[in-house]
């Protein structure tokens, strides 16, 4: 089996990849999910990273909000640093034009909302990490039992997107409609902790 | 809120097939269809990332301010997204028009998320 998949890669061809044409020989669109993926890098990058940079400016006087938006925002930043090596190893590459990347981004600009209420950029978080909810699980689809180690990326940022979600969720409601809707979560390590997608300890007392 | 009405949508599927769903003008083409078992392309669901495009096949109108990203230029050529269109009238649409609404918008230079590709 393992022979018959390198056959189409000669003996020292460095143009060709055996870890890319395994993946092709079972089904995966290698040029769509390089497409996707650089999408996605660039909502990380682009759309949240950066910008929830500003958005955390402005909840001044809502500390907790503060540093739940602060984890975001580094683990955001921690999908970009994993979803590159990635993008490379495929065989594609980043545009080398940074508002060309910004505008592949399959997520809107999370910019600063006005007026700039603690409910605007809370709700604005939300609508982000579902974005990239349905983005990431869209990549392990297209992965799941073809291309294990996409698949294995995918997967562990898509959990971390999910507990964002859950935590704009929680404050959201509190916020907005004086509900409680429990994230279920309660700490995170040091800010941008990224238990998934940095491969740490995740809170399991 | 005012009172909705109710829209004839007739898709027009990949290999010619043609599907009706009736769509309140409150609601989302995408949104119909799927209630009514139709399963098309969608991703973001917020108007932003043209997976699900369709383009007009009549003079119908769609109501898409709930899109985060639509242009004039995507309006006048017939464009349409169906996550986030609300029916103005009946309409005809011919759905699955995500790779000529990217390079539509690449011709004009407006943003075509998933388009980039060094081929």
């Amino acid at each position: 089996m393992a022979q018959k998949e390198t056959q189409v890669v000669k003996h020292g061809d460095v143009t060709q990849r055996v870890g890319v044409e395994v993946i092709r020989k079972r089904g995966v669109d290698v040029e769509k999910l390089i497409k996707m993926l650089i999408a996605n890098a660039a909502a990380e990058f682009a759309s949240t990273y950066y910008y929830y940079t500003i958005l955390r400016m402005h909840l001044a006087g809502h500390e907790d909000y503060k540093e739940i938006c602060e984890d975001a925002r580094l683990e955001d930043r921690a999908h970009w640093e994993l979803i590159v090596p990635r993008i490379y190893e495929l065989g594609g590459e980043l545009p080398n034009d940074l508002p060309a990347f910004h505008d592949q981004a399959g997520c809107r600009a999370a910019k600063l909302p006005d007026p700039p209420t603690a409910v605007n950029i809370l709700t604005l978080l939300l609508e982000s990490e579902r974005c990239a909810i349905r983005s990431w699980i869209e990549i392990c689809d297209m992965t799941f039992g073809k291309d294990p180690r996409t698949y294995d990326m995918a997967s562990r940022i898509l959990n971390e997107e999910i507990e964002h979600e859950a935590w704009f969720i929680e404050l959201l409601a509190h916020e907005r409609d004086g509900k409680t809707i429990p994230s279920g979560h309660f700490r995170r390590g040091e800010p941008g902790h990224a238990p998934y997608s940095k491969n740490a300890k995740f809170y399991n007392p | 809120m005012g009172v909705s009405e109710i829209f004839k949508v007739e898709l027009v599927l990949p290999h010619g097939d043609r599907r009706s769903v009736h769509v309140g003008s409150q609601e989302h083409v995408w949104d119909a269809a799927f209630n009514a078992g139709i399963v098309l392309p969608a991703m973001c669901h917020q108007g932003y990332c043209l997976t699900c495009a369709g383009r007009l096949e009549n003079d119908g109108k769609t109501d898409q301010s709930d899109s985060l990203a639509y242009f004039p230029e995507d309006r006048n050529a017939g464009f349409v997204l169906l996550c986030t269109a609300k029916p103005c009238s009946n309409l005809t649409i011919r759905t699955h028009q995500q790779r000529q609404m990217r390079e539509f918008r690449k011709q004009r230079n407006l943003p075509a998320p998933y388009s980039w590709s060094t081929e």
